[in-house]
């Protein structure tokens, strides 16, 4: 009763106009950068929170449009995929296999239809078991103490390192990279400053936002520059029509990659590309000689498209009930609710159920939104390909520019944008990925404060970290992730995904 | 090829090696406060400055093969928009957001393969659109440009 107490709340938060507006907005941005390739959801969020600060948005208001951008952005990367054989995302490269054939054999059509169908019904299904879970763990992590959390944050990186990128030894400097500069600036406890190399500017630290534009977006653009730019396409789309017999027919199909794909989600580390992946390969064994993958089997499209969205509500899991947030957006999320005052974590659900319950209410109607969005107007989405990419391109740099230079009207910025943007494009080459270096510079923070809070409270034992049952547990949990990686190999062949955005 | 080449994962380690002893070894010259609680701002960076060492020792014995780098023909532009941005920071105060924006697209739009007039126009007309959708109808103060007496 009570969660339908919170819920009837949520939704009295998400029915409000301005509530309304984000998340239409949310989702809108969030299809179009969707579809557009070379700007992923990473990027997109991180413009974005700067207009969230501008416009003075209460924390309900803002995690409400930036989650709508998230999963909007599952939904938009279906569409290339099937209708260009160009994934818009990293999470729907698996859509390209039975999507395109779909669409080279007349069925577009059908093919669009069932992925937004599959996302409704996984995007529906995930905050449903984001709203029965979620509480849960809260009311379980609320006895966390500082050790319980450092183990947890333990367990989370190596999780990340072991999943993150084909080579785990990229994936573990990429991460420790990461929390390398969380430390620059000023030591919160002490007061004296650290890394600074005297410069003023970073006193305060690094800012998340400048980090993750310039690593995801500048990056971005360089790789685009790199590739030259994919060629202007002229696309049919037809009648975006599914019959109620091919709708069964991936009824099952949907059901199993949505639960896949939750769970994939909640993972630190394994987000909506892993998700879409595993559940691809999972359908094409359970299913065998009985489907035909790879020939544009429909069950081909709905499996991938239905765990990506479920994995997006699957990663609000750790990010509203443990603060701890799995993947690079969820930790744009993370820095953007701290940002606003809201510190998430177990306490989230009885500080500001507002921010939890709106947020979750908000994901229901952005689900229906989409549909309803995405079935009569794909057509107009793929229209936007044609948008040369001379004038994309760099139009989303200016307004990065304005995001990075907005942060603390300081050019400066804009110089650490360079440096990182640099970075990212050397690290995308040598294949180190780039969301465990966000992870750790958003979490390096706490993830000190736990530990000199545990240490004081032991007077400097290390051996408190290891003095609770749960902390043990979480400490053999993250020697099992990063120690038997092949296990895991096994289901998900890391070789085949570019999964730096996860 | 049986055997590639995989120098460029060996120098980044080196280069992360490094990274972390000097990391380590500034963190080891802060003085602590005598106020500072039992911990201190040392350990942990001394635990990310062992744990990178680890790593990128790691990566040295275990390298990938080299990536296939661009060709050298791409250095120039690489160059360009990297250079850019840095000027660009530089100038967007003095000269205003308005003007560097506009050279700035213009830029990449004839590195993405626009003709020099439709970057100009294109990057004037977006950075003015965009110039007054944030200051005026949102509020973000963006500089108008000092050498023109403006704020």
């Amino acid at each position: 009763m009570d969660i339908l107490q919170a819920l009837a709340n949520g939704f009295g938060v998400a029915f409000q106009p301005v509530n309304l507006l984000l998340v239409f907005v949310g989702c809108l941005v969030g299809t179009l950068i969707g579809v557009l390739p070379g700007i992923g959801p990473i990027s997109g969020v991180a413009l974005l929170v700067p207009l969230t600060f501008a416009l003075k948005l209460p924390p309900e208001s803002a995690i409400i449009l930036l989650a709508g951008i998230y999963y909007g952005a599952m939904y938009g990367g279906s569409t290339t995929s099937i209708l260009l054989n160009i994934p818009g995302e990293t999470s729907s490269v698996v859509t390209t296999l039975d999507g395109n054939q779909m669409a080279r054999q007349g069925r577009a059509g059908a093919a669009l239809a069932i992925s937004a169908w599959g996302s409704f019904i996984a995007g529906t299904l995930s905050v449903l078991a984001l709203m029965l879970l979620g509480p849960l763990l809260a009311q379980w992590a609320i006895r966390f103490g500082p050790a319980e959390y450092f183990a947890l944050m333990i367990f989370g990186f190596s999780t990340l390192s072991a999943l993150a990128g084909k080579n785990m030894a990229k994936a573990l400097l990429a991460t420790l990279f990461g929390l390398l500069l969380s430390t620059v600036g000023q030591d919160p406890q002490s007061g004296m400053s650290r890394f600074t190399f005297g410069l003023l500017q970073l006193e305060d630290g690094m800012d998340f936002l400048v980090v993750a534009i310039g690593l995801f977006a500048v990056s971005e653009v360089l790789m685009i520059l790199e590739d030259k730019a994919p060629p202007a396409v002229q696309a049919t789309v037809g009648r975006v029509y599914l019959s109620l017999k091919e709708f069964v027919f991936s009824l099952g199909s949907i059901l199993r990659s949505s639960v896949l794909g939750f769970i994939i989600g909640v993972l630190p580390g394994a987000g909506a590309s892993i998700a879409s992946f595993v559940a691809y390969t999972v359908e094409k064994r359970l299913l065998g000689s009985r489907a035909r993958f790879g020939q544009g089997d429909i069950r081909g499209v709905a499996a991938p498209e239905s765990a990506n969205n479920a994995a997006a509500g699957g990663a609000m899991i750790p990010l509203l009930t443990l603060g701890l947030p799995g993947s690079g957006t969820t930790a744009i999320m993370l820095g953007a609710l701290v940002s606003l005052g809201v510190t998430p974590g177990p306490q989230m659900f009885q500080q500001h159920p507002n921010v939890v319950w709106g947020l979750i209410a908000s994901m229901y109607v952005g689900n229906a939104m989409l549909l309803l969005l995405n079935l009569p107007l794909v057509g107009l989405f793929v229209r936007l390909l044609a948008v040369p990419s001379w004038f994309l391109v760099p139009a989303v740099l200016a307004v990065s520019f304005i995001g990075v230079y907005a942060v603390n009207n300081n050019p400066f910025d804009l110089l650490l944008m360079t440096v990182f943007g640099l970075l990212g494009y050397l690290m995308r080459k040598l294949d180190f990925p780039l969301a465990p270096v966000l992870l750790g510079l958003v979490l390096g923070y706490l993830m000190e404060v736990n530990l000199r809070r545990a240490l004081a409270i032991s007077n400097g034992d290390v051996g408190f970290l290891f003095s609770s049952p749960i902390a043990v547990a979480l400490w053999v949990l993250a020697a099992l992730s990063l120690f038997a990686p092949s296990l895991l190999s096994r289901f998900v062949r890391r070789g085949a995904l570019g999964d730096d955005e996860i | 090829m049986p055997n590639p080449a995989r120098r460029a994962d060996r120098i980044v380690g080196v280069l992360l090696l490094l990274l972390a002893l000097g990391y380590g070894w500034t963190a080891s010259r802060f003085e602590v406060g005598l106020l500072s609680d039992p911990v201190g701002p040392k350990p942990f960076p001394y635990l990310i400055a062992f744990c990178t060492a680890a790593a990128s020792l790691w990566l040295i014995l275990r390298p990938d093969p080299d990536p296939q780098w661009p060709p050298a023909a791409f250095w120039l532009p690489l160059g360009l928009v990297l250079g850019s941005l840095v000027a660009y920071a530089y100038l967007l105060v003095p000269l205003g957001f308005t003007l560097v924006t506009t050279l700035e697209m213009a830029l990449l739009a004839v590195l993405f393969g626009a003709r020099w007039w439709q970057g100009l126009l294109a990057g004037l007309a977006f950075s003015l659109v965009v110039y007054f959708l944030f200051t005026a109808g949102l509020n973000v103060p963006l500089p108008a440009g000092r050498v023109w007496g403006l704020r």
